[in-house]
């Protein structure tokens, strides 16, 4: 029954993103860098929390949407490869560097892993500053997505992102997903039963970093130009602010929390060099006031009881 | 009875750094067999536990389950060799449905999902816990609890099933069932049961043998009566006269 009402939620929350990629049919201006921003800023937000199912906060994700962006940067303006082949090669590049970091790493866990996973981020960010052949600080120009794709971007990121959260929301929910959620929990039981809790977190870190490569090559193709600080540990402090006010409960926390904030932030804008302000007061806001973001206000709507936080035991 | 050996510890030793838990240890548990090991607190018990089931490595000795050296395997290893503890504390998934707590102990050793779902239910029915599925374990009383955490391990038909402290709080009633249960798994899966417990009664009225650990050294081995009348371990239990 709880599950039943739980895709309620998602569902609900899906459609509301099929109704902003409709709104892209009215225009191709402002409108529709909106909605590609929010869809992409949605799908990094359940990449985050998927890391968070066994417990982790994965600062790293802003590293790995970094490579996504100039794997896919490279592979269309360099080597002239296919959109497709080089949003491919950006996930999959996400996700073979995460599984090297992630097996070095996730032996540790809770603060440990954490920091170690934000100096990831700002290692890699200093290093695309020393490669001139991705335009070192100036950054890398002209990512345009193809021709034929031009008039139709921000369909195919909705598409993408669609896709892309049914297979997250599907594997949370296959028994697979239970051992992530039960290794949170305790995972010396889960060790104790025979899973090797190493690899499945490691699988887990690879499964949210593949589709962080997907967002890398979005972002880049959306933009047209990258720098390093677009990949900076501050990309990563978005996203926790994304789901702390949209939830963590629910995959539904993160398309929430994405599209409000993203708004709201064309708001902050205004405010120049106190932006940042605005997403941490939107972390403190929603971390003191509602402990379970907007999906845990509309479980209260609906009178359902709060469910367990995807929430990091630190 | 069988007289087969399932698991054999060797000459086990385990230190902390200067301090030695478990010091030259040997012991034997046969097939078909519910083995006490018991002592007062800080005999050993749990390092014991923690060395045989992977947790701990042993820093000397040598541990054999059938046959095979698990002395530097891990927890999961152990497990897939037919080896399973459960945990004194901490020793469910809180925040998870009775039946998801099963389940997890059955995706590693279980390939097809309609074969997880048969196990977990026939788990539950002979815990009785079919009545309690979709609670949430962390909810339960405490004598569901300590039968949900068997759950986990029984749930993997390990050949040797290691329960630390199982019977802890639960009252005479929760004891007598807790024990017609094990008694019934023993006999329905042939497996043998290795029993850390401070409930002198109860050890005494299940297991066929003890052995019994004082400061981590070997004190004694045998029956249940012959244990009840070891002078060594009715010493180490009630403290020398004066």
């Amino acid at each position: 029954m709880g599950n039943a009402r739980g895709s309620t939620i998602l569902y609900v929350a899906l459609l509301s993103l099929l109704a902003l990629g409709g709104s892209l049919f009215a225009g191709t201006g402002f409108a529709a860098s909106l909605v590609i921003w929010v869809s992409i800023n949605i799908l990094l937000a359940a990449s985050f929390r998927f890391v968070q199912l066994i417990g982790e906060l994965n600062f790293a994700i802003a590293g790995f949407v970094g490579v996504g962006a100039y794997v896919a940067g490279v592979c269309t303006t360099k080597l002239g490869v296919p959109f497709v082949i080089a949003l491919v090669s950006a996930a999959l590049a996400a996700t073979l560097l995460s599984l090297i970091v992630g097996y070095i790493t996730l032996r540790t866990k809770g603060p440990y892993f954490m920091l170690i996973s934000f100096a990831f981020t700002e290692v890699l960010r200093m290093v695309y500053t020393q490669i001139d052949y991705i335009g070192s600080n100036s950054g890398m120009l002209g990512v345009f997505p193809p021709v034929l794709l031009t008039d139709y971007y921000p369909t195919f990121v909705v598409a993408v992102v669609l896709l892309s959260l049914i297979v997250l929301y599907k594997i949370e929910q296959s028994d697979f997903g239970k051992v992530l959620v039960a290794i949170r929990n305790n995972d010396a039981i889960v060790q104790t039963v025979g899973i090797n809790v190493h690899l499945t977190k490691v699988s887990c870190l690879a499964i949210s970093s593949f589709v962080a490569g997907i967002c890398g090559a979005l972002l880049a193709h959306a933009n047209n130009v990258i720098s390093p600080d677009d990949f900076s540990f501050l990309l990563a402090v978005y996203t926790l602010a994304y789901i702390k006010v949209g939830g963590e409960s629910h995959i539904a926390g993160p398309i929430l929390g994405a599209s409000v904030l993203t708004l709201l932030a064309q708001v902050a804008m205004g405010f120049g060099p106190f932006e940042h302000i605005f997403y941490g007061a939107a972390i403190v806001i929603a971390v003191l006031l509602m402990p379970d973001g907007l999906v845990g206000i509309i479980r209260k709507f609906l009178g359902l009881p709060p469910k367990p936080q995807a929430a990091a035991k630190h | 009875m069988t007289t087969e050996i399932l698991l054999k510890v060797e000459k086990l030793t385990r230190r902390f750094g200067g301090l030695t838990a478990v010091s030259n240890l040997s012991f034997d548990v046969q097939k078909g067999e519910i083995l006490g090991l018991i002592g007062p607190n800080g005999a050993g018990k749990s390092t014991t536990f923690n060395c045989v089931s992977g947790f701990y490595p042993a820093s000397e000795g040598r541990i054999e389950f059938l046959g095979e050296n698990i002395s530097k395997m891990n927890t999961a290893q152990v497990c897939h060799k037919g080896l399973v503890r459960t945990f004194q504390h901490d020793s469910l998934l809180t925040d998870m449905t009775v039946y998801d707590n099963i389940l997890i102990a059955t995706f590693s050793t279980i390939s097809v999902k309609s074969e997880r779902v048969r196990r977990v239910h026939e788990t539950a029915e002979i815990l009785n816990l079919s009545d309690h599925l979709q609670e949430i374990a962390g909810n339960l009383p405490h004598g569901l609890q300590r039968m949900v955490s068997i759950a986990i391990a029984f749930a993997t038909r390990p050949k040797l099933l290691c329960l630390d402290e199982p019977l802890t709080g639960l009252n005479q009633t929760e004891v007598g069932g807790a024990l017609a249960i094990f008694r019934r798994i023993r006999d329905e899966f042939k497996l043998s049961i290795l029993l850390v417990e401070h409930n002198m009664k109860a050890v005494m009225e299940i297991c066929d043998r003890i052995v019994v650990l004082d400061h981590g050294i070997f004190l004694a081995a045998g029956s249940p009566l012959e244990i009840k009348q070891n002078p060594a371990v009715i010493s180490a239990y009630l403290g020398k006269r004066a």
